[in-house]
């Protein structure tokens, strides 16, 4: 009996520790808002941030559209040879990349790079009271530091993930012609004869999401950081776990939403 | 007669542990007051509580006057104007160079111009005995002793009639403690700036003080002139000068 009530009491602690979580992300993001909307704004911290997730993610994101384009045409060469239906290879190329893959992988990308280097920053910032002192300069924090990042987050990564779209069915289109023997021409033709303006459309609505999502939990966690370099550390991977894991809840949400 | 800060039955805890039990304090202006106590009794925490960077239990806070906590968010940032800090570790922006990092709150707290802003800056820079040539320097490129400079200069900048110091000495040298002691010095006398400075630093503590009060177990147990202080019989401020290991402190810690 005992144990049955030490095993509820932990998923009761566990459940109210999940709420609170939750209710301390929405008033940060509330506060981060609010306090971003009104002037002065920080054009060079806009800028700053743009650089860092639009022009830097660039060879990473590439990279990863690249190798995932390459991998995606010979997988499916691999299942739709068994029933003579290669040539929807481009098509499923095309639609994966713009639809899933390219915003998810360009989102848990961001998250590994950028989302980290967030909270590594602003989490370092917070216990050398370097947040502090920028309160005491009469600078608030909130505004300089997190609605920048947001709102590039929410803004730049769309611009991510069509490039990544790109580049994923450049990777495609490079094993489909150079190693599958398709034809240049069919190709793309198969490739854009089967596209929807949808397609790319909702993957970027969801690149969107998951970029501003990125940023949130970056930032939250930075600001939430306790205790020198152990706490900044415990602070990044708490950073990159819980992004990776809302991208994937939130990929499934909209999928649903924008099926 | 007016008061710059006035602190009256502060509160202040995490959880269930109590840190400030009870706080009263008041500083004339150009006074510096110097808080002394045991690490880990609450200073740096009393002095957070007095720029509102974290919230009291109970208690009430006032400073040129203004209780910060009743102010909305601009005005407590414009009143905050008004106030210095030099933190123990400096806490210097990283990303910035020196001379961005002294002119920071000048061009986004006040919204003066770059130019105008570096102007000041420079001149603030000197200051504190410190030229030019490190004005492009980043913090990780400056010695601890010039660290404090530059974030004293920062603390300065924007012409503040208090200033907080936590630990201002702490890990420097003495030849360098005695150039920022003497800077804090400058600051009261020449500029008229009131200070509340926390410092283990003895030698600080002659140079700087003008009243000192000790904290100990959330309250302000002693409290008196610098005269007071080397005369007086309290036997937690003779250990705590002394820096004997034996007496009440001790007896209280083991207990």
């Amino acid at each position: 009996m005992v144990v049955i009530a030490r095993f509820l009491e932990r998923i009761g602690h566990c459940f109210i520790s999940f709420l609170a979580s939750i209710g301390s992300i929405s008033l940060f993001l509330c506060k981060s808002l609010v306090t971003g909307g009104s002037p002065p704004y920080y054009w060079k911290q806009f800028a700053r941030q743009a650089l860092q997730i639009g022009y830097f993610s660039l060879p990473v994101v590439g990279m990863t559209a690249l190798f995932t384009g390459i991998a995606m045409a010979l997988q499916c060469s691999v299942g739709f040879s068994k029933f003579t239906a290669e040539t929807a290879i481009p098509s499923v190329v095309m639609i994966s990349m713009t639809r899933e893959l390219g915003p998810v992988l360009t989102a848990l990308m961001v998250a590994g790079r950028l989302g980290a280097s967030m909270t590594a920053e602003i989490g370092t910032m917070k216990v050398t009271e370097q947040i502090d002192a920028m309160t005491t300069l009469s600078v608030n924090s909130l505004k300089y530091l997190v609605f920048p990042r947001l709102l590039t987050g929410l803004i730049l990564l769309p611009f991510l993930v069509f490039i990544d779209d790109v580049i994923g069915i450049l990777g495609g289109y490079l094993t489909g012609v150079y190693y599958l023997g398709f034809n240049s021409s069919n190709y793309i033709h198969n490739t854009f004869s089967g596209m929807e303006m949808w397609d790319v459309l909702s993957g970027l609505i969801k690149g969107a999401a998951f970029g501003f999502t990125v940023c949130l939990m970056g930032c939250y966690h930075g600001y939430a950081s306790r205790g020198g370099a152990e706490g900044v550390g415990r602070a990044t991977t708490n950073s990159v776990v819980s992004s990776s894991i809302l991208i994937l809840l939130l990929d499934c949400i909209l999928t649903f939403l924008l099926f | 007669m007016s008061f710059i800060i006035e602190v009256e039955h502060l509160k202040k805890s995490f959880g269930r542990r109590v840190v400030l039990r009870d706080v009263s304090i008041r500083i004339k202006p150009g006074e510096s007051y110097v808080l002394i106590g045991e690490s880990g009794t609450g200073k740096s925490i009393l002095i957070k509580c007095i720029l509102n960077l974290c919230d009291v239990d109970s208690g009430a806070i006032r400073i040129n006057g203004q209780d910060l906590s009743r102010l909305s968010q601009r005005e407590r940032f414009s009143a905050l104007l008004k106030c210095g800090v030099l933190f123990q570790g400096a806490a210097l922006f990283d990303s910035l160079s020196v001379i961005d990092n002294i002119s920071f709150g000048l061009v986004h707290g006040y919204g003066k111009s770059t130019k105008e802003a570096r102007m000041i800056a420079i001149g603030k820079l000197e200051a504190v005995n410190l030229d030019e040539t490190v004005a492009s320097a980043f913090p990780a490129e400056l010695s601890g002793g010039m660290k404090k400079r530059v974030a004293l200069a920062r603390a300065i900048a924007t012409d503040p009639n208090i200033i907080f110091f936590d630990e201002p000495t702490t890990g420097l040298d003495p030849i360098t403690s005695g150039i920022i002691n003497d800077l804090i010095v400058k600051c009261t006398k020449e500029f008229g700036i009131s200070a509340v400075s926390i410092t283990h630093d003895m030698a600080s503590l002659k140079h700087i003080s003008d009243r000192v009060g000790l904290l100990h177990g959330g309250q302000i147990i002693w409290e008196g002139t610098k005269p007071e202080l080397f005369t007086t019989d309290n036997p937690y401020v003779c250990q705590f000068i002394s820096g004997s290991p034996n007496g009440p402190f001790t007896e209280h810690s083991h207990a």
